[in-house]
């Protein structure tokens, strides 16, 4: 019965407002589905986009996280990294085939008991229609995101993104945000590409052709990234299997 | 003044200028006495739904103050009390306080609410406009401090038959207790500060409005209610007739204000047009596109800080329409919908329905406030405002007796708290020499060392009466608590906040050694300070501490599924196990602070400042960059209320020179600032030198100025002069002012254009003034004043009345048409505009024209603001940390603001907000050395490259790349500035940054703890 299962999903509120208008919410005896496990952050922009790869790896179905409106940030403007990091992960977790509807950010103001609960649960009710997060065949994927999401490349990536829209660069250029949006999209794609190979290497010497088939990539394009890896020295040929070389995560 | 000076003050009125009050006051060392005459503080703000013009939410930035005054160890709430005499002088006054009975014990109420459930009387719930119903026993809404029952005893069945006391019978600590009697204090205060509110004008029984008879005729405090989420129609935007949402609403301003008939008054209220602004702009966010909205207005007053803003974007991007037009009456047209009838500008008679009318009703005192008054001897004015001077603006007739915010005339919530401030800053100065006397601090016993111990957990499981036990299985998950690991001891409490039980849970610290405590019960946002305190009793330092939410986030919202909250319960008491078994014990940072200040800018606000900060007791160092003390000030003839300004400037400009604690640096300029909050480095470069000042807090009062203009001529001729120079010019040629026949002023010049999109808000008044002075020298004289929206806001209304009956020629202009200026051929000046009255383009001769340019900041001011790290913001004024709440201060501790640095303003303002920014900063120069929330981030500087990303994410400056020989540069920390946002810590491409307290570890553990089954 796909009514019996019920979701585990985790939750993590800024201090200030969703955990003040979670609280407003049962003052208010407002009625909402008990699947969620909430943690307290003092910001929504402490939540890193590891933690919700790792809620989601440990057996959470799904994650949901709950800020001030922007404009209303206690610490002024932390929500706004909020917004971009969980759109980094959206993308992330759209490629990986697992899907942005296992994340949620809504803001909720102190005052907002209803919108949160009414957030609380059309997002149960979302991932009860998913289903369970089928863990067993997302390994490399969840392993891939997480590897990823710890690159130096993106996580910069996403800290400079105001500073490039809506500030300057170095040089006092703007950069477009639809142009900086496609460099983001293309950023996500490769280091996430990356990291499944890496994964996959770093377990066992694996062959083009295999990567290809475990990650689900071209074979092209798994031979350009190995190629990245190897100029970054993260990637090493390790012999030959008849003629067909062999990659390792290097030593 | 007496010799025997008592260190407390009493402060009348617990909305948002009485609770500024208690809490400046309190915060510097003075112990303080708030009495408010309802059940619960908060006052007026408490019932608003959004505040302008950032449609903050506003219980949201009114509830930790809430929380603050409920839990401030030297302030004592008197909740439904009232004062009945003050005796004495300043200095020492005894006060006699009448307290009404609550019939609850507000020891023993744990707000569980079952009294209002068991009370079987419902009332109309007057928070709610009376739009819903609340019990004879309640809390006047659910934020409410102190979060106590009351018994209604005017609608109390009890009372009126003699029987019920259900609430008695089913109240689980026995706090209800009707042999509560009236009770008379007697108590002794050093000063008071009257902050008793205003009322909203009541338009029942004046026919125009139709309201109390039209059920769709409502106030716009009705409306606020029902806009409010938390409101009677859970923010649902619905007219009352028949709870149908509508299409057209319209808002009637000047409802009671700008009025002079008998049952209204003269004064405008400042207030109404940002509000009604506000409510539509919300009213469509609710609604979505289809709504209609229309203002009917006079002039639209919005005048104060991002307010044309605001009326711009509602009137260009919204599409709220803007009539202007004074409604003359309101007809039903059907059961429900209502016909408004006007004149347009065009001389049209105009006929609309509307599906609800919103009347913007005006502020007003009420017959209490004028009886207080009375009582305590304080003067009032004919509109029964209480009588201040402009350089003394919060000080009353009687000594010692202070005055803050709409008791003074009507103002918003902004200048409420700044003037809230000033009158604690005014108290504190006059008992300076009794500080620190009558408040205490709380000490603790040393903590003890747990770093390296294994954790031994303590579980407390709260029953909070049926609260959580009557849905959650509450011995079962205690039982569950004690299989947990280094879970050494767990136990269930029918009220782990009790008094008893702290006393049982130091007791169990002891016995069982415990060095990490757990308590899952309602939310931490409440009661983890109550908590952590009772762990530094018992030894333990109070980041050993971790809530489990298992009420406020579990029974209550899981009340018909018990089975799913019990094991919701056990989650969360397993990932709060989890979590604290990692947390560490964690130091408070303490920062030493030097008690001087730099206050920079010796205009009146700097002035101000510095002279309320001297006679509190603090060396003060004062900066001005002109040779002479004064400001623009020094060119003002009158406050709007007549008053001379430049004897009482000399009074001021003589106290501040001959003060002992204050170093004047004249032709000064600062070349560089070092340092954060308590230990600041200045470098001010003078004629005679290079200083370098030591100082703990800065006051920027670095002004502003007139715009310089080149429109309408000026510049070009002579006859053209802008703000005081003409009459200057006729003081010195008196013979001008004799020869001339005409004289014409321009309002907005510079101000409200799309460059400078803000208005200056104290031209029309100066201009008004000008011609009132001109009109009275020489009645002959023909004034014309070229205008836009007249904006004598509050009581200054009446110089535009008195203006008008002068024979003053008033002509509006719009932006897009606005009077052309030539020389004529006699050479003087002929005016072409537009009489939108006449429908006709006048021509008007006069021999000069006086421009009101906009007020533009001054040069430098951002260079300061760069040196400090402060905002400016698109106008170039400072920032505030807050528009409402925080008017004076920045985000970054240590520095505040005043004056026209922060905004064009009056001089009685410029007065309220340096003495508002002397508040502000005592409460921080008192003290030897200042604790930072310790929670604060730590760089790994092994993992860190110095990419410093990390800096450009932190809005406080509490990290920064330093230089490292070999290395280059690195992160690091400025904990005193850090607010523990954690940002920095989710951004770092290194994963370098940790937060204390929220460590990656102590969250993950929390995480995994959850997914386990």
């Amino acid at each position: 019965m796909e009514t019996s299962f019920q979701p585990k999903i985790l939750a993590f509120l800024c201090n200030w407002c969703a955990y003040a208008g979670a609280d407003l919410a049962g003052v208010s005896r407002l009625q909402y589905p008990p699947n969620i496990r909430v943690i307290r952050t003092m910001c929504s922009g402490r939540v890193d986009p590891l933690f919700a790869i790792r809620a989601l790896k440990e057996g959470f179905d799904g994650v949901f996280v709950g800020g001030c409106h922007i404009g209303d940030c206690h610490y002024q403007d932390g929500n706004v990294y909020t917004l971009k990091r969980m759109d980094m992960l959206a993308r992330l977790l759209d490629i990986s085939g697992i899907g942005r509807k296992r994340i949620r950010l809504v803001w909720a103001s102190a005052a907002e008991a209803q919108p949160y609960a009414d957030s609380v649960t059309d997002f149960t009710a979302s991932i009860t229609a998913s289903g369970p997060l089928d863990r067993s065949r997302q390994t490399l994927a969840l392993a891939g995101l997480s590897r990823a999401l710890a690159t130096p490349r993106l996580r910069w990536l996403v800290g400079i993104d105001r500073q490039v829209t809506e500030r300057s660069n170095v040089y006092h250029e703007k950069t477009d945000t639809a142009h900086f949006q496609r460099v983001m999209q293309e950023a996500v794609e490769t280091e996430y590409h990356k990291a499944m190979i890496q994964e996959i290497i770093s377990q066992a010497p694996a062959n083009v052709r295999e990567l290809a088939e475990k990650t689900g990539l071209p074979v092209y394009t798994v031979s350009l990234r190995l190629n990245d890896l190897e100029r970054n020295a993260q990637a090493e040929l390790r012999g030959h299997e008849g003629r067909t070389p062999r990659f390792a995560a290097a030593a | 003044m007496t010799e025997n000076v008592i260190g407390s003050a009493m402060v009348v009125g617990g909305g948002i200028g009485g609770i500024q009050s208690a809490l400046d006051l309190a915060n510097a060392g003075f112990f303080v006495y708030l009495v408010e005459k309802s059940p619960a503080i908060g006052g007026v703000m408490s019932a608003l739904d959004k505040t302008f013009p950032t449609n903050d939410c506003s219980m949201c930035i009114l509830s930790p103050k809430l929380v603050e005054v409920g839990r401030h160890r030297n302030i004592r709430l008197l909740t439904l009390s009232e004062v009945e005499s003050v005796a004495g002088e300043a200095g020492n006054f005894t006060v006699t306080v009448r307290e009404r009975p609550r019939y609850i014990d507000v020891e023993k109420c744990i707000a569980c609410g079952k009294c209002a459930e068991k009370c079987p009387r419902k009332v109309k719930n007057e928070f709610n406009q009376g739009f819903s119903e609340r019990k004879a026993a309640y809390v006047p809404y659910p934020q409410a401090v102190p979060l106590k029952y009351a018994i209604d005893a005017a609608h109390c069945i009890y009372f009126e038959k003699g029987k019920c006391r259900a609430c008695e019978k089913f109240c689980p600590t026995g706090a209800v207790n009707f042999t509560q009697t009236e009770t008379l204090h007697h108590i002794d205060v050093g000063a008071v500060i009257l902050s008793p509110g205003f009322s909203p004008y009541n338009p029942a029984g004046v026919d125009r409005y139709g309201y109390g008879v039209l059920p769709n005729v409502i106030t716009s405090m009705e409306f606020e209610r029902i806009l409010s989420a938390s409101g009677p129609f859970e923010g649902h935007l619905v007219r009352p007739s028949d709870h149908q949402e509508p299409q057209k609403i319209a808002w009637l301003q000047c409802v009671g204000s700008r009025d002079i008939r008998e049952d209204a008054h003269g004064y405008c209220s400042g207030i109404c047009c940002m509000a009604a602004i506000k409510e539509a702009l919300v009213a469509m966010e609710h609604a979505g596109s289809g709504l209609d909205t229309a203002i009917f207005y006079m002039d639209m007053r919005t005048h104060g800080k991002g307010f044309e803003q605001t009326f711009n974007q509602a009137r260009e991007v919204a599409g709220v329409r803007f009539v202007r037009a004074r409604v003359h009456s309101i007809e039903p047209a059907d059961s429900h919908d209502l016909k408004i009838t006007c004149f347009l500008d065009s001389g049209e008679l105009h006929e609309e329905i509307f599906n609800l009318v919103v009347l913007s009703v005006g502020m007003e005192i009420s017959k209490e406030t004028r009886q207080l008054a009375e009582k305590l001897g304080v003067a009032v004015d004919s509109d029964g405002f209480a009588a201040t001077s402009g350089f003394s603006p919060v000080a009353t007739s009687r000594p010692g007796v202070f005055v803050s915010g709409a008791f003074a005339g009507p103002k918003d919530i902004p200048q409420t708290v700044v003037e809230a401030s000033a009158a604690a800053s005014a108290s504190a100065a006059l008992l300076a020499q009794a500080r620190n006397r009558l408040t205490h601090e709380r000490t603790y016993p040393d903590a003890m060392p747990v770093s390296g111990q294994t954790p031994r957990i303590g579980v407390f499981v709260c029953h909070c009466g049926t609260n959580i036990a009557g849905i959650v299985d509450v011995p079962s998950v205690r039982d569950y608590a004690q299989t947990l690991p280094d879970v050494v001891f767990a136990t269930n409490n029918l009220f782990t906040c009790s008094q008893d039980t702290q006393q049982s849970i130091r007791q169990a610290i002891v016995e069982h050694g415990l060095n990490r405590v757990v308590v899952a019960a309602c939310t931490p946002r409440t009661h983890e300070p109550l908590f952590q305190e009772t762990l530094q009793e018992a030894g333990l330092n109070p980041y050993l501490f971790e809530f489990a939410n298992i009420r406020d986030q579990n029974a209550w919202v899981h009340q018909k599924n018990p089975e799913a909250a019990t094991q919701k319960a056990r989650d969360l008491v397993r990932m709060a196990v989890a979590r604290v078994s990692l947390l560490e014990a964690i130091e408070p940072l303490k920062i030493p602070v030097n008690p001087v200040a730099l206050v920079i800018g010796a205009g009146v606000a700097g002035m101000s400042a510095a002279l309320n900060l001297a006679d509190q007791g603090f060396e003060i160092w004062l900066i001005e960059r002109e040779s002479q003390l004064g400001g623009h000030a020094r060119q003002v003839r009158q406050i709007w209320n007549n008053e001379p300004v430049q004897p009482l400037l000399s009074c001021l400009i003589e106290r501040v020179q001959n003060h002992e604690s204050i170093h004047c640096l004249t032709g000064a300029e600062i070349t560089a600032i070092d340092g954060f909050v308590g230990n600041f480095s200045t470098k001010v470069q003078t004629h005679q030198g290079l200083h370098t000042i030591a100082h703990g807090a800065v006051i920027l009062a670095t002004g502003g100025q007139p715009l310089q203009t080149t429109e309408y001529l000026c510049g070009q001729s002579g006859r053209v002069t802008t703000w005081h120079e003409l009459e200057y010019l006729f003081d010195q040629y008196p013979e001008k002012l004799a020869s001339a026949t005409g004289i014409a002023f321009i309002q907005c010049v510079g101000s409200r254009e799309p460059e400078r999109p803000y208005c200056s808000r104290i031209c029309c008044t100066a201009s008004v003034q000008g011609a009132i002075r001109l009109k009275e020298k020489k009645p002959e004289l023909r004034v014309v004043i070229f205008y836009r929206d007249m904006r004598t806001f509050g009581q200054r209304e009446a110089l535009y009345q008195k203006a008008r009956g002068m024979g003053v020629i008033f002509i509006r202009y719009s932006a897009e048409d606005k009077p052309v200026v030539e020389v004529d051929a006699q050479g003087g000046l002929l005016i072409t505009a537009l009489d939108p009255i006449l429908d006709r383009r006048l021509q008007i001769p006069v021999d000069y024209l006086n421009l009101a340019t906009a007020i533009v900041p001054t040069e430098g001011q951002k260079q300061i603001a760069q040196m400090l790290k402060v905002p400016l913001n698109d106008d170039g004024f400072y920032l505030e940390a807050h528009v409402k709440l925080r008017p004076v201060d920045f985000s970054t501790d240590g520095v505040f603001v005043c004056g026209l640095a922060h905004y064009p303003k009056p001089i009685e303002e410029s007065v309220a907000q340096g003495q508002a920014a002397a508040s502000r900063a005592s409460a921080l120069l008192v003290k030897e050395s200042i604790d930072i929330a310790p929670i604060v981030s730590v760089v790994d500087e092994s993992r860190c490259i110095g990419c410093g990303l990390c800096e450009a994410s932190c809005s406080f400056g509490a990290i920064r790349l330093k230089k490292v020989t070999g290395k280059g540069y690195r992160a690091e920390n400025i904990s005193a500035l850090c607010k523990g946002c954690g940002v920095c810590a989710a951004a770092c491409p290194q994963q370098a940054i940790d937060m204390k307290h929220f460590r990656e570890t102590q969250i993950l553990a929390a995480l995994c703890a959850g997914a386990a089954a």
